[in-house]
């Protein structure tokens, strides 16, 4: 299964002149993204001015569902983005290989002694061969295509119950709807980001092996950058946001069938804080999303740093 | 399928490596107190949200569980706006790795430093965060306001809800802008890792 998801972010061929459809995938998914945001403001709008009309709870019903929709469509379009980024870095890791044996000096070492070492950009290890893959690295290149797939379809679900709400506002199938149009969207928003981080992980492991792979080739002893703390938070807090949005969905789930959802009194409570718990999810998927930027940005760092490293001195 | 040469790129020649440019020079720097702000906003929205569930099961002055609804969104929103800086700053450190590290590689090897000179979706992406981070600001600065407005009583229930209307409107936009702009900058990444193909290629001629 892994392998077949593999073949997605891996190039079909060793040219790198050809222009991969990612980026106009992306850019496609991102503008229809915001037409739907744009109607929904619209939407909105019209609410806002029919409030004594009585048609505002029904259109906003409508409006919830299709702004969620839009977000997701939006965070799709950034996972392509970041699956065309995959793509580039392989066939810029067989560039930089066939590259560097030709500006590589002749005359040079195997490099640092195997052992622990100290880089500008952190602790590292050098080993004789290409590391083993890291499991989280396993794991994020097994998950990111099914979490990226879910969650979409969780978020179509909850617009059709967003439709079912809109229909049937003030009764308790509204109510209930309401409950399962939250709870889907918002644990679709975060299988969605989910799946951003998986392919941030992704984007970590072909740095770390590509890297490896490379000064291996050239005949050098290999560098590998170890885990950073940035890194191992990106983790938790990931783990973290999916679980809440996973858990906020059960809460919805139980508050419309395990409550009286006739009696909106007694879920009303609960939904005052499940409101800002679901954010809480997507916010700490979020955080870890930024941490695993700022883990690829230092990891680059290093790899210049060892590239030009190489071609000046040859090892 | 669609190929391109290195001409294809517009580029910018310089004898040295070149710095980071400004964006870029804001990304390294603020990245990460924009995490740690975004954090702050997200704990005060969750402690808000446990106070006002409270007032809601005890029946509190409806007022202020009211108004408590407008600040919970301000701090939410806060983080949103603050985390979503983070990472627009977190890509614009990725393209100042790229822009710094592409052109010491090739200073390093006594070949003229060509960089891509800031495409277009770059551009968008600066554009649109700016835009996306103006419009959440305000919305959570209105929500302070309009939550004042009300718990001071004296506001029409129909105008409060009103504000509401217009102010997540206003801030789910926001949001979808964001995201947008950060679409762009993770595809300028796209780009410039081609341009890096193709020159390090040029450089060592293997194209």
């Amino acid at each position: 299964m892994a392998v077949a998801f593999n073949k997605l972010v891996t190039p079909t061929s060793d040219d790198y002149t050809v222009e991969t459809p990612h980026t106009k995938i992306a850019i496609g998914l991102g503008v229809f993204g915001i037409v739907i945001a744009m109607a929904v403001l619209v939407i909105a709008l019209v609410a806002a001015n029919d409030l004594e009309g009585g048609n505002a709870p029904q259109l906003l019903a409508y409006a919830f569902g299709l702004q969620t929709t839009a977000l997701v469509t939006i965070k799709v379009a950034i996972a392509a983005a970041l699956v065309g980024i995959l793509v580039r870095l392989w066939l810029r890791i067989e560039s930089v290989k066939e590259s560097l044996g030709v500006l590589q000096p002749s005359d040079h070492g195997s490099g640092p002694s195997l052992g622990d070492v100290h880089t500008d950009f952190g602790d590292a290890t050098v080993t004789k061969g290409v590391p083993e893959t890291l499991p989280i690295h396993k794991m994020a290149r097994t998950m990111w295509f099914p979490m990226v797939a879910m969650g979409p379809m969780f978020v179509v679900a909850g617009l059709v119950t967003s439709i079912v709400w809109g229909n049937n506002v003030g009764t308790e199938t509204g109510v209930a709807a309401s409950g399962w149009t939250q709870g889907l969207q918002f644990l679709g928003e975060g299988l969605v980001l989910a799946g951003i981080s998986f392919l941030l992980g992704s984007i970590l492991a072909s740095l770390r092996e590509g890297g490896a792979d490379v000064q291996k080739a050239l005949g050098l002893n290999v560098i590998t950058l170890k885990m950073p703390a940035t890194a191992k938070a990106f983790v938790v807090l990931m783990a973290t946001g999916l679980m809440i949005s996973m858990v906020q969905f059960g809460l919805y789930i139980y508050t419309v069938t395990g409550l009286n959802a006739d009696s909106f009194a007694e879920i009303a409570p609960w939904w005052a804080w499940m409101g800002p718990l679901r954010e809480l999810g997507l916010a700490l998927l979020l955080a870890g999303i930024v941490l695993a930027l700022a883990t690829i940005a230092n990891v680059l760092g290093f790899q210049f740093s060892r590239i030009r490293s190489i071609a000046a001195t040859g090892e | 399928m669609t190929t391109k040469t290195i001409d294809d790129f517009t580029t910018e020649t310089t004898s040295k490596a070149p710095d980071r440019n400004v964006p870029q020079k804001a990304g390294k720097a603020l990245w990460a107190p924009m995490f740690a702000v975004s954090l702050m906003g997200f704990a005060i929205g969750m402690g808000l949200a446990i106070s006002r569930a409270n007032m809601i099961s005890n029946g509190d002055d409806p007022l202020q569980i009211a108004a408590f609804g407008q600040y919970i969104p301000a701090a939410f929103f806060f983080g949103f706006a603050m985390v979503f800086a983070a990472i627009s700053l977190a890509i614009a450190k990725i393209l100042g790795e790229f822009r710094v590290g592409g052109g010491s590689v090739q200073a390093a090897t006594n070949s003229d430093v060509k960089t891509l000179k800031m495409p277009a979706t770059a551009k968008g992406f600066l554009v649109g965060m700016m835009m996306a981070m103006m419009i959440l600001l305000t919305a959570v600065v209105l929500h302070v306001f309009a939550g004042i407005a009300i718990a001071d009583g004296g506001v029409d229930p129909i105008l409060a809800e009103q504000w509401t209307i217009w102010l997540e409107a206003a801030r789910r936009f926001g949001t979808v802008l964001y995201l947008f702009s950060i679409m762009l900058g993770l595809i300028t990444i796209v780009k410039v890792i081609h341009y890096q193909t193709f020159r390090i290629r040029q450089i060592a001629h293997t194209e």
